[in-house]
């Protein structure tokens, strides 16, 4: 097991030289190094004992998680305390928190492909991994708040003796297909992102288990210029079908709310507003997973400073926009003289839930404005600090729109007030244990980065193809690119 | 073939649990008849106690095999009909039931033999074809698996489980012995008394045994009325209110519309005068002032409330008296004006009294003074006096005889026992219904008395705190499965006929009576038939008695009366009394009120799971009673809802969390009687605390002068309405605004000028819809709620959860906001929490055309029918709750948990047939009574005829004793409800959302003086 020496250790590749493009691969790293550094944390024999030890904790939050559904299942909706005005509480609220979170993945992989953001390539594995245990979290919830769990295929346009079809106008259906499209084609675009990657694991397989494995997922992947050429094709599709379901599936959670007349549900504004809140959650999210794992992994040099700092500009840019949101909502409200909307957002900031609602600006719209300072861009544990309270805001976000908007609205007489029981508690941990566990799982058995790409961004791709000099700098063309190489060129280094 | 006699009799027991047992020691003996009371009999007898020990060791050995199948219910058809009846078509049948001191007539429906629905019986005076919500919840109580089962025998404190020869056996000796000396040390004692039979039985056995003692005791009655009207006319009637007659109404602490054996009638004939409508010029709407401490439902439909301290209504009784310029009997005048020149009571407005005393005046003799049950005997008396006086007598009350001249009160009867069990000399002592030892002044400690007695008996419908007591429990039948008789409070008859056979073999008071005569017949139908029998009663008439639910000509006729001399004297010393017992409030002395419960009402119906969990009018607690405060008393006190305090005098204290009651009386506080029942059953026992604990022979209705102690305690009170006090100042305001634009109210003078203002209350642009509507050709079915009629007595929600097998779900449940009634009563205050205006709006499902549940559920499981009906289809639902959440009046109900499993297999019985049992995890929510519509399309469509209006009536609007509720088809334009929607005062809640709501509601119009101070006028726009 080779480590890489680090002879030019890290120079700042933060700073803005317009002379020439800040390196995106930091130490003195050829391809082989970059195979190495990626690989030997799956082909570790043993991973860290700290691995073990985060492991066994999310392994039995994940039960905890497991036995809080088979009580919920085998009792009734009513273990949780839901009532009769605030029929959604913490199942809705952790379903868009997680669906939010399970956004900066595709977001990397298909938007930031698409613009030519090369910087994604060290981190795009890492987020779209995390969006599909993020959309696998957020799945349970739905799933498990309906009041007959068992008949929840009903949801699906399933031909049936009934002769019925789900009520296509109902935007929990949208949401049933949006989710679930969305996670088919994250799950595609990660696997198929994945192929080469994973048929190195399965060249330097060790053991005839492992090759087996690898080698099934594989699929047969040799690294031939045809396969290239089908690969990059299907990538650049993927991304361009990925990408409006990026903004469809949060505009479609968010429709749930905006399309019933609920106060503070029925707003226009909310298909942006999620969108840019799923996004700011969902880079929160990768910065809380990047910064100790690039630090616990020792792919600092991968996951450079330049790459943190592009993260937190993208959180600040969407944290101004949620921002932008929550008070054009207050705005909107006052001019619509329409008087339960304007109770609802008082009573947000001044009722019962406003504790939540202050939480909730603390720390969407305040941790943000950080990121306006540069050191606080690129100190990791300044950034991962202020994900920390990214996360817990926008988790207040959602909380704060479906709970207060239920507890109080049109009729005084019917208004109600909402507590989480302990089930709900342990089950929103619960699902925490299992996005760790999946998480652990696919750090220990999956290359974490996208070796491949990340070498496409290294100058030793630029230097190797002459024909295509300046295509590989950093504005450059990185599909395009692939299409000429000789086959399979730097996979087997 | 082996003789299993002979087998059993030879064979040793095979199983045995210890060997104390296998030996028959005494002390298994002892065991056994403290853990299994009933077997002790059959352990006795040497051969059945071996089957029984086979039995048993079977049972173990089975034990195991029963969980291998699923328990098999055997459904055997009718192999022969029964004449007149067809299977699965409900019948109904004619009955009364005797509450609060008079009978209600009543209709029950009965499915295939099962008793399942109370109606009014619109033949009978009392009810009119409505009812209260105690009348709905009877049905609950007939199957209460809590019911007592047997007859029980109490000895050294154990219970053994006996049979009626038993009893008939032990108490034969003493009963004969009783016989040779004329009945000397026999008490019977009963609760409130209206059937002709029983007391033709109570003639019977006061002719056999003279000595006998026959007394009665209720612990909530109108006996100070009886004998305030003995005070000034000589002899005990009953005042029959005539409500439609009166223009002006003045109620001293009177309750009439809830809590008089009339309410019901009461009701009906007030709602009548306040349908503005319907009002004509020498036929003006009522109004109504209201004196009272407590904030009753009466209090909330008043026009001009005032709150006083209950001892404060004497004094401004005398107030109004001297104002009125009535010329009172000497006697009487020195006192009155000396009290009406004592220092005004406080809460009362000069200025108010004036013109109630105008009013009065200027409505020459078409008004109308009540005094409640509450008031002491002095009070009743004047009102019978101004009454009369002011020539209000025989027009808007008069004045009937009473069925019992001769009985004592209550009061004196529960005082007499007491000092005769106290003297020894009661040896012998049948209870007939009743729980004396629960409910009788705490002071005479009943329970530590009835040790004294020899022989005593109770029959009761539960094992209950006087049956503990006793010797002897009797199981007694409920009244839906007895022969019987009763009497309306204006003297009607009706003859209670069974629904069906006693569950329990219970028998009913009449029965036990003639038992003890050792009577033949026994049967209470003949009984019944030896009362309504003979030449005038032939089979016809009975037929008809039957038929009809009353039996014509037998109600009482008003009698003339005048002042009586040598009875007013009496009252006049009564007066001196009171007077001298007034006392002038202070901020530390607090009076404590004794008032009957809303819910529970005396405590006799601590276990009806609906009643327990029906809101309270005007509280909306459930499962509790509290300790009433008024708001400054609270404040001055720096206490909140929940708060425990004891109050206490001399040696007796009750603590209760207190509960902040806008309008109630300061210096006053309430504690609803009823509660904290030790052995009411699983649903009532150890429900809030007992209030009859602080209640004395002489504060029978309040104590003065209550010590008031702060406990360092907090007890979470559960109300349906203001769940958790969302009492934050933005959401008292916002309350406050949003009121008008959903409760929608004026004063008659805005109304006569402007009728159309309720529908200029809100402004909306105009309601069109992108798609195409729904077309309606055939029926529109629609509601319309009069919110001028409703008063808020929450019958509807009872006779709904009747009517649609509504789960109750307990306190915990109630407490997390999971109420299940399908209608439910908004209750609003408006104004200063010391003098607020009340609004009750009924809120159910609006059925809107543009519903906003419907487009949201994802699997369709709720749909619009092409009549309208917002349908739920419960097998669809899934449980999403989204409509719900869509839901702006937030009436749908969603079941957390599976409510049937609960049912046992008695209270499955009850469940109506029509109407499906939800399963959990299911939506569910008012169908504007789907099952009543359609049985009704159905026979209209056999018959070949349309649909009449009328015909269908939805449970909530059957109930309503006003009527405020209207259901009909809104396509036929002369239905009453098209009609009520058709009126200037009907609104639409919430019609700015565009859902196009079925149910309308009229505004409300109240008529205070319009000399009042201008009440917001500028609040309503004009146009």
């Amino acid at each position: 097991m080779a480590t890489m020496p680090l002879k030019n250790t890290m120079i700042d590749n933060t700073v803005e030289d317009p002379r020439q493009r800040a390196p995106l691969v930091l130490g003195n790293h050829d391809f082989t190094t970059v195979t190495e550094t990626i690989c030997r944390i799956p082909e570790a024999s043993r991973p860290p004992q700290a691995w073990y030890i985060a492991f066994a904790v999310s392994s039995t939050l994940t039960l905890m998680l497991g036995c809080m559904v088979v009580y919920l299942i085998s009792t009734g909706v009513g273990v949780w305390n839901l009532n009769n005005p605030v029929g959604w509480g913490w199942d809705i609220t952790n379903f868009v928190f997680w669906v939010g979170i399970g956004h900066a993945g595709t977001l990397i992989s298909a938007i930031l492909f698409l613009f030519r953001q090369k910087w994604r390539t060290s981190i795009n594995r890492f987020a779209e991994a995390m969006t599909i245990f993020a959309v696998v979290c957020a799945g349970i919830f739905p799933g498990i708040h309906v009041g007959r769990v068992w008949l929840a295929y009903w949801l699906a346009p399933i031909p049936n003796q009934m002769q019925m079809w789900p009520n296509f106008r109902s935007p929990l259906l949208w949401d049933v297909f949006a989710v679930s499209t969305y996670a088919t084609v994250s799950l595609l675009f990660w696997y198929m992102g994945m192929i080469p990657d994973l048929a190195t694991l399965r060249d330097r397989a060790r053991t005839k288990i492992r090759q087996f494995a690898y080698g099934l997922l594989a699929l047969g992947w040799r690294g031939s210029n045809r396969q290239w050429l089908r690969y990059e094709r299907a990538y650049l599709l993927l991304a361009a079908l990925a990408t409006p379901l990026v903004l469809s599936v949060h505009s479609v959670v968010s429709f749930d709310f905006a399309v019933s007349q609920l106060p503070g549900w029925h707003t226009t504004i909310f298909p942006p507003y999620f969108v840019a809140g799923a996004i700011f959650s969902g880079f929160a999210m990768v910065v809380t997973l990047m910064v100790p794992a690039r630090e616990f992994f020792g792919l600092k040099e991968l996951v450079t400073p330049r790459h943190l700092e592009n993260m937190a500009k993208i959180m600040l840019a969407t944290g101004c926009m949620v921002g932008y949101a929550y008070s054009i909502e207050f705005f909107t409200a006052w001019y619509s003289g329409n008087v339960y909307e304007r109770f609802i957002f008082m009573a947000r900031a001044m009722g019962p839930y406003s504790w939540a609602y202050w939480t909730m600006v603390c720390c969407n719209i305040l941790t943000p404005q950080l990121f306006w300072f540069k050191k606080c861009r690129t100190n990791p544990w300044i950034l991962f600090a202020a994900s920390i309270f990214i996360n817990i805001g926008m988790w207040f976000e959602r909380f704060v729109i479906i709970v207060s908007s239920l507890a109080t609205d049109f009729l005084p007489g019917s208004w109600g007030a909402y507590a989480p029981s302990w089930v709900e508690i342990c089950t929103f941990i619960g699902s925490f244990g299992l996005f760790f566990t999946l998480f652990l799982l696919f750090v220990r058995f999956l290359p974490m980065m996208a070796m491949a790409e990340v070498k496409s961004v290294m100058p030793q791709a630029l230097h190797k193809q002459g024909e295509h000099q300046g295509l590989g700098d950093y504005w450059g063309d990185m599909p395009r690119g692939h299409e000429h190489k000789p086959g399979g060129h730097d996979v087997h280094h | 073939m082996i003789d299993l006699l002979t087998y059993h009799q030879t064979k040793q027991p095979q199983h045995w649990r210890s060997l104390d047992e296998l030996a028959d020691t005494p002390e298994f003996r002892r065991f056994v008849d403290a853990e299994f009371p009933t077997l002790t009999q059959s352990l006795q007898s040497p051969h059945s106690r071996r089957q029984f020990l086979q039995l048993m060791g079977a049972s173990l050995g089975l034990a195991g095999v029963v969980g291998c199948r699923w328990p098999e219910q055997k459904i055997a058809p009718y192999s022969a009909g029964i004449d007149n009846r067809l299977p699965g078509v409900p019948v109904q049948y004619a009955t009364a039931m005797d509450w609060a001191g008079g009978a209600v007539g009543l209709l029950v429906t009965s499915y295939d033999g099962r008793p399942i629905k109370i109606e009014g019986n619109p033949q009978h005076p009392a009810s009119r074809g409505s009812t209260l919500a105690w009348q709905q919840a009877a049905v609950l109580g007939l199957f209460d698996p809590d019911r007592s089962q047997s007859v029980v025998e109490r000895s050294a404190g154990r219970p053994y489980r006996r049979s009626w020869d038993d009893f008939t056996a032990a108490l034969s000796p003493i009963l004969a012995d009783n016989r040779t000396r004329q009945g000397q040390g026999l008490v019977i004692l009963t609760e409130a008394v209206s059937s002709p039979t029983l007391l033709e039985m109570r003639s019977r056995l006061i002719q056999a045994l003279p000595q006998a003692r026959w007394l009665e005791y209720s612990p909530v009655s109108r006996d100070a009325e009886r004998e305030g009207l003995r005070g000034t006319f000589g002899q005990p009637l009953r005042a029959q209110l005539h409500l439609d007659q009166a223009a002006v109404i003045v109620s001293l602490d009177d309750d009439f519309l809830m809590m008089h054996p009339m309410s019901i009638a009461y009701a009906r004939d007030f709602a009548g005068r306040r349908r503005v409508e319907e009002t004509t010029a020498d036929r003006p709407m009522s109004r109504l002032y209201v004196l009272e401490s407590m904030h009753t439902v009466t209090g909330a439909a008043a026009d001009h409330r005032i709150a006083l301290r209950s001892q404060d209504i004497l004094p401004a009784l005398a107030r109004m008296i001297v104002q009125l310029h009535i010329n009172l009997p000497a006697e009487l005048k020195s006192g009155i004006e000396k009290l009406a020149t004592q220092e005004s009571p406080r809460g009362l407005k000069p200025e108010l009294l004036k013109h109630l005393v105008d009013d009065v005046l200027t409505s020459k003799g078409a008004a109308l003074f009540t005094a409640g049950a509450n008031q002491p005997v002095i009070v009743h008396a004047l009102v019978a006096l101004v009454n009369q006086a002011l020539g209000h007598v025989g027009r808007t009350v008069t004045y009937l005889t009473d069925p019992q001249p001769e009985r004592p009160s209550h009061v004196d009867a529960i005082l007499q026992l007491a000092t005769l069990m106290d003297a020894g000399q009661v040896e012998t002592l049948v209870m007939l219904g009743g729980n004396p030892v629960y409910d009788a002044p705490a002071e005479l400690k009943l329970g530590d008395l009835l040790n004294k007695v020899k022989i005593s008996v109770h029959l009761s419908l539960y094992e209950d705190e006087t049956s503990l007591c006793c010797g002897w429990h009797l199981p007694q039948a409920h009244f839906l499965e007895s022969w019987s008789d009763a009497r309306s409070w204006d003297g009607t008859v009706s003859i209670v006929q069974p629904l069906i056979e006693p569950f329990f073999g219970g028998r009913t008071a009449a029965e036990v009576v003639a038992l003890l005569l050792g009577e033949q017949p026994l049967k209470s139908y003949e009984l019944v038939r030896r009362t309504f029998g003979g030449e005038q009663f032939d089979e016809t008439r009975w037929e008809q008695a039957l038929h009809d639910g009353v039996i014509a000509g037998m109600a009482s006729p008003p009698v003339t009366v005048s002042g009586h001399q040598a009875s007013l004297a009496e009252t006049a010393t009564i007066f001196t009394k009171a007077i001298e017992q007034w006392q002038a409030p202070s901020s530390s002395n607090f009076e404590l009120v004794f008032r009957p419960d809303y819910r529970v009402y005396d405590g006799c119906w601590a276990n009806n799971g609906w009643l327990q969990e029906m809101p309270d009018p005007m509280t909306k607690l459930v499962w509790d009673n509290a300790y009433l405060m008024a708001p400054a008393d609270a404040q001055t006190l720096g206490l909140t809802n929940g708060d425990m305090v004891m109050i206490s005098q001399g040696d007796w204290g009750l603590g209760l969390p207190i509960y902040v009651v806008p309008g109630q009386a300061a210096g006053s506080i309430t504690v609803p009687l009823g509660y904290g029942r030790s052995a009411a059953g699983k649903v009532g026992n150890q429900v809030g605390q007992s209030g009859y604990v602080l209640r004395n022979l002489s504060g029978m209705n309040w104590r003065n002068s209550v010590t008031l102690t702060r406990l360092n305690q907090h007890r979470p009170l559960v109300t349906t309405q203001d769940h958790h006090a969302i009492r934050s100042v933005i959401g008292e305001q916002e309350n406050a605004q949003r009121l008008g634009m959903l409760v929608r109210e004026a004063t008659l003078t805005e109304y006569q000028h402007h009728p159309e203002f309720a529908k200029h209350v809100v402004h909306h642009l105009p309601l069109i819809s992108l798609n195409d509507e729904h077309q309606y050709p055939d029926h529109k079915w629609g509601m319309a709620i009069d919110l001028n009629a409703c008063i808020g007595c929450t019958a509807c929600h009872v006779a709904c959860q009747a009517e649609n097998n509504i789960p109750v779900v307990g306190k915990s449940e109630m407490d997390r906001g999971r109420e299940m009634h399908w209608i439910r009563i908004d209750r609003y205050f408006k104004g200063e929490p010391e003098a607020p205006e009340v609004v009750h709006q009924p809120v159910t499902c609006h059925h809107c055309e543009n519903a906003p549940c419907e487009p949201v559920c994802p699997v369709a499981a709720t749909t619009h029918s092409h009549e309208g009906l917002n349908d739920m289809v419960y097998n669809r639902c899934i449980g999403t709750r989204y409509c719900s959440n869509n839901c702006p009046y937030k009436v749908r109900r969603f079941n957390w948990f599976n409510n049937a499993k609960k049912l046992s297999d008695l209270e499955q019985l009850r469940v109506n047939p029509e109407v499906t049992v939800r399963s959990r995890g299911v939506m569910e929510k008012c169908t504007y009574c789907v099952q009543r519509i359609n049985a009704v399309k159905i026979a209209a469509k056999n018959d070949q005829r349309p649909i009449r209006d009328g015909e269908i009536t939805t449970a909530c609007a059957q109930a309503c004793p006003t009527q405020a509720i209207v259901f009909g088809d809104l396509n036929d334009p002369h239905s009453a409800v098209a009609k009520a929607q058709a009126r200037s005062r009907a609104y639409a809640m919430l019609a700015e959302l565009n859902i196009k709501p079925r149910t309308q509601y009229l505004a409300k119009i109240r008529n205070p003086q319009e000399t009042d101070a201008p009440r917001s006028h500028e609040k309503v726009e004009k146009h």
